[in-house]
């Protein structure tokens, strides 16, 4: 990575009030919350190791009010619904001691780090109720960025996150060129419940169990950090830098706010090399995304955090509220003094792209409603075998007619193309959402780390019953 | 005993024969053949061939085109490619909307790319799983890639969640196909013809729309077929055309689904198969129009005020006098072929599709508003003699006088052309949508 050569002030144009959708402001006048976003709680480093991050995590079964009114049943880790955050700085030696606690097995796999694959976490991990044990990884160099963790029992995975099991890494870079902006982290779920507070998550061969494996199970509560519609403050002239998870089992989000210009400046894997201007981000199950997000608005007033409608179902299934944009969190303009605005690099690391006349395969992957190249996971089964220092092409084909989140563990990877359109410039990604019929290409690059890793749809529910396979690097 | 889900499907599907009928004749009537035999011929082994040839066959003849695209035969653009902006018509309803504008619920069925595209067709499929979904029903993109040796969800691969293509497939007579005919067919989907991206959105509908009515139906529509001679059936007197003709006129009778209009379904063992309207519970008559003028559209009582309906009778094929019993076998073969109705046409051999050449009538009466079926005109002379044998001696003759259907008399003569309903024969394989052939 190098310091920004060239530094460059970005021009937000300041929306007027009129170009927001009516409703989506609030006028001066009424009374506006102060922020009340929170952060989960940092795993506490228990190490006094230079570049060591010891941390004790624990699985448990929990009974707290997610809903107003109401008390669920919950699994959490370390009691907390997002659990709480690993951050970690590149280079780190990582231990966590992990506890399940829960009355079912667990893993716990750290999804996106690339990390030995016996701390995968995968379903070749399994901890028994009431066992414990170490993960112990190091943080590759030049992996800054989002993470998230999350449990990967074979079969169980969407309903052991539906019950809580989430939480956020943050890796971060010694030489950060964002590391003066101000930043939060945006935890995005979503979730159904009864009215008695229970979370509704039928048998899969009930006629709702149905729909929920096909379009993947939603929920009508959409959370932010476990919170409800929070509020955010943001002053003028202020930028603030968001790292939004997406822990929904299904859910996408079109994210925007509305008159308001985004600069989209990482994924998955971190840091773009040069900011994104646009109005609206896409996140698929299981993605992350680094944005910046000046203050703009008038002192005063409210805008929001938007997720705008996405078709990514098939018409069976598709929800009848479908094209109606749902509302993430407040964002409220304070009455305070304006911000000197702050300067914005214009090239933030170097992100070259992995060199593709090294490839030697190119891997078809065929994903269909519930199968990957026709077959549905097997735990005693390899399906993919390549070595290590191998550099790939992934051709990911969806050949129904709903969107695919396609994952694989262990290895970030580049787009290439999308339906033969070149990818306007390289970024590192997990997980990469391939549209109905279309097909996505990928470069990655098996430089160390044997061992037989799963590649899925991050569609909790297909996950779950199957959509799933072995890659196994030698 | 069937339930109330069997009717609204038997009455469904005779709506879809004429929905299917009608909108080929649409496509037909927009569509001008453009044929290009210039094209590369790529080496297919022999047998791979013959099979391929087999599959075209059928899909010619089974109308796959009505209505997943391109004119009745393969040489019109948009041959199999699936609902396309150029053939918008091939969009249809499913429910009361069908019959009664704006009732509900109301899906709406597109029919899918069958070329063997990779994304937005059938190319990467097996031709296992196409055998699974003519065969069973079953998605291919919702189903594995095994041998399904079971029809009970949950055993021998059926699986235990079943997922149905969308109405009006799985056509439940074509299941009844020899298992080398669908074999066939997958044969060509997937190597006879060339690939076309087209991008057609899935179909509407719960996602158990099918679930139960198709269960339904297909009790009612046995597979295997009873043993012949069965209730409706009997043995052929001494004398006649020999039992493996009768057989095969049979199966031809089942898997084109004769009994659908005519009564009975594609079970020989039904009250009234094959016996017309008044006999069989399950043939109905049936309104339809307008008809005036293209785009020829459904039923009635979608019609504008005013607007002409006629209605649909399927006849009693049956060989007694009030059946087929009064007409030449040669007749018969005239009406299925050519379209010409057996009680004003001479019993003479045609040697030409055009009015007035080579014994075609130069004033031709064609049969009414559901027939002639234009792409049955394509099965093998044989397959048609041999159908026509087992009605006159393998079904019992059935005492029912169906009055005619009704339809202006002028219905056909504009529509029933070479222009309209293409070539006959069809033409030659490949054509500019097909791959393959003999070196």
């Amino acid at each position: 990575m190098t310091a920004p050569v060239t530094v460059l002030l970005l021009v937000v144009a300041a929306p007027a009030a009129i170009a927001m959708p009516l409703g989506a402001d609030q006028g001066p006048g009424e009374p506006i919350a102060a922020e009340t976003l929170t952060s989960p709680a940092v795993l506490e480093n228990e190490s006094l190791g230079p570049g060591t991050v010891e941390v004790t995590l624990v699985a448990s079964a929990a009974r707290m009010s997610l809903v107003p009114g109401v008390e669920t049943d919950v699994y959490a880790y370390n009691g907390t619904v997002p659990g709480p955050t690993l951050e970690v700085r590149e280079g780190d030696r990582v231990i966590i001691h992990f506890r399940n606690d829960l009355p079912e097995e667990t893993t716990v796999h750290w999804h996106g780090l690339h990390i030995p694959w016996s701390a995968d976490g995968s379903p070749f991990h399994p901890v028994a109720a009431g066992e414990s044990v170490d993960f112990e990884y190091t943080i590759p160099e030049g992996s800054a960025g989002t993470y998230w963790y999350h449990p990967h029992p074979h079969h169980r995975t969407a309903l052991q996150v539906a019950k809580g099991l989430y939480g956020a890494i943050i890796v971060r870079a010694a030489d950060d060129p964002l590391r003066d902006i101000p930043e939060k982290l945006l935890i995005l779920s979503d979730n159904r419940f009864f009215a008695d507070g229970s979370i509704d998550m039928p048998d899969r061969h009930t006629p709702v169990g149905n729909i929920d494996f096909e379009n993947g199970r939603e929920g009508d509560v959409l959370f932010v950090n476990g919170q409800i519609m929070p509020v955010i403050g943001l002053r003028a002239g202020e930028v603030q830098r968001w790292r939004v998870v997406n822990a929904s089992a299904a859910r996408m989000y079109r994210l925007s706010i509305p008159g308001q210009e985004l600069l989209h400046v990482g994924s998955d894997g971190g840091l773009f090399e040069k900011p994104v201007p646009t109005d609206e981000i896409l996140m698929a199950a299981s993605e992350r995304v680094e944005l910046l997000v000046r203050g703009t608005g008038q002192p005063g007033t409210t805008t929001v955090l938007r997720d705008l409608p996405y078709n990514r179902y098939i018409p069976q299934t598709r929800p009848a509220d479908w094209s109606e944009p749902n509302d993430l969190l407040t964002v409220h303009y304070p009455d305070d003094a304006p911000v000197e605005p702050v300067a914005i690099p214009s090239t933030l690391r170097r992100v070259e792209w992995l060199d593709t006349t090294l490839v030697t395969t190119t891997r078809v992957m065929v994903l269909t409603q519930g199968f990957i190249n026709n077959r549905a996971m097997d735990m005693a089964r390899v399906d993919e075998t390549t070595t290590l220092g191998t550099t790939e092409i992934w051709q990911v084909e969806n050949l129904v007619g709903m969107d695919h989140p396609f994952h694989l563990h262990g290895f970030s990877f580049q787009v290439l193309d999308r339906n033969d359109e070149p990818e306007p410039y390289a970024s590192w990604q997990d997980t990469v959402n391939v549209p109905a019929h279309s097909m996505v290409r990928f470069v990655v690059r098996f430089t160390d780390y044997p061992g037989k890793w799963m590649f899925h749809c991050h569609i909790l529910d297909h996950e779950s019953a199957g959509m799933m396979g072995i890659l196994e690097v030698r | 005993m069937r339930g109330k889900g069997t009717a609204a499907a038997l009455r469904f599907a005779i709506i879809l024969m004429v929905a299917v009928a009608t909108s080929a004749l649409v496509s037909a009537y927009t569509q001008r053949p453009d044929p290009d035999l210039s094209e590369t011929r790529l080496s297919v082994h022999e047998a791979d061939q013959e099979q391929i040839m087999r599959g075209r066959q059928l899909v010619l003849e089974h109308a796959c085109s009505g209505c997943h695209g391109g004119s009745l035969t393969p040489d019109g653009p948009a041959w199999l490619t699936g609902l396309t902006e150029s053939l918008p018509g091939n969009e249809f309803l499913i429910g009361p909307c069908f019959t009664e504008q704006g009732a509900q619920p109301c899906f709406r069925t597109r029919p899918r790319n069958l070329t063997p595209d990779n994304l937005t067709g059938l190319g990467r499929f097996t031709e296992r799983q196409i055998f699974n979904a003519l065969r069973y029903g079953l998605r291919p993109g919702e189903t594995p890639d095994v041998e399904i040796t079971s029809t009970t969800p949950g055993q021998g691969n059926f699986p235990a969640s079943p997922k149905y293509l969308a109405p009006p497939m799985p056509w439940v007579a074509w299941r009844l196909m020899p298992d080398e005919d669908l074999w066939a067919i997958a044969a060509y989907l997937k190597r006879g013809v060339k690939p076309v991206r087209n991008v057609v959105e899935d179909s509407e509908g719960p996602p158990d729309f099918w679930v139960e009515t198709y269960t339904d139906v297909l009790a009612g529509n046995p597979r295997p077929v009873p043993p012949f001679p069965a209730a409706a059936e009997r043995m052929p007197a001494s004398g006649s055309p020999d039992m493996d003709q009768v057989l095969r006129g049979r199966q031809v009778a089942v898997q084109h689904d004769c009994g659908a209009c005519h009564g009975g379904f594609s079970n020989p063992d039904a009250p009234g198969f094959l016996a017309g309207v008044g006999i069989s519970p399950d043939a109905i008559e049936y309104p339809i129009g307008p008809l005036t003028e293209p785009p020829l559209s459904g039923p009635c009582s979608v019609q504008a005020d005013g607007v002409a309906c006629w209605m649909m009778r399927p006849r009693n094929l049956t060989p007694h006098e009030t059946g087929i019993g009064g007409y030449t076998d040669r007749q018969l073969f005239n009406a299925l072929r050519y379209g010409l109705r057996p009680s004003t046409t001479a019993d003479v051999e045609i040697k030409s599709t055009v009015p007035g050449q080579g014994n075609f009538p130069a004033d031709p009466d064609y049969l009414g508003i559901g027939m002639p079926w234009p792409t049955w005109r394509y099965m093998s002379d044989d397959d048609l003699w041999a159908l026509i044998a087992y009605l006159r001696h393998g079904l019992k003759p059935v005492d029912n006088e169906v009055a005619a259907s009704e339809a202006p008399p002028d219905l056909w003569a504009g529509m029933y052309t070479v222009e309209n309903i293409g070539p006959y024969p069809a033409p030659a394989f490949p054509t500019a949508n097909e791959v393959g052939g003999r070196e």
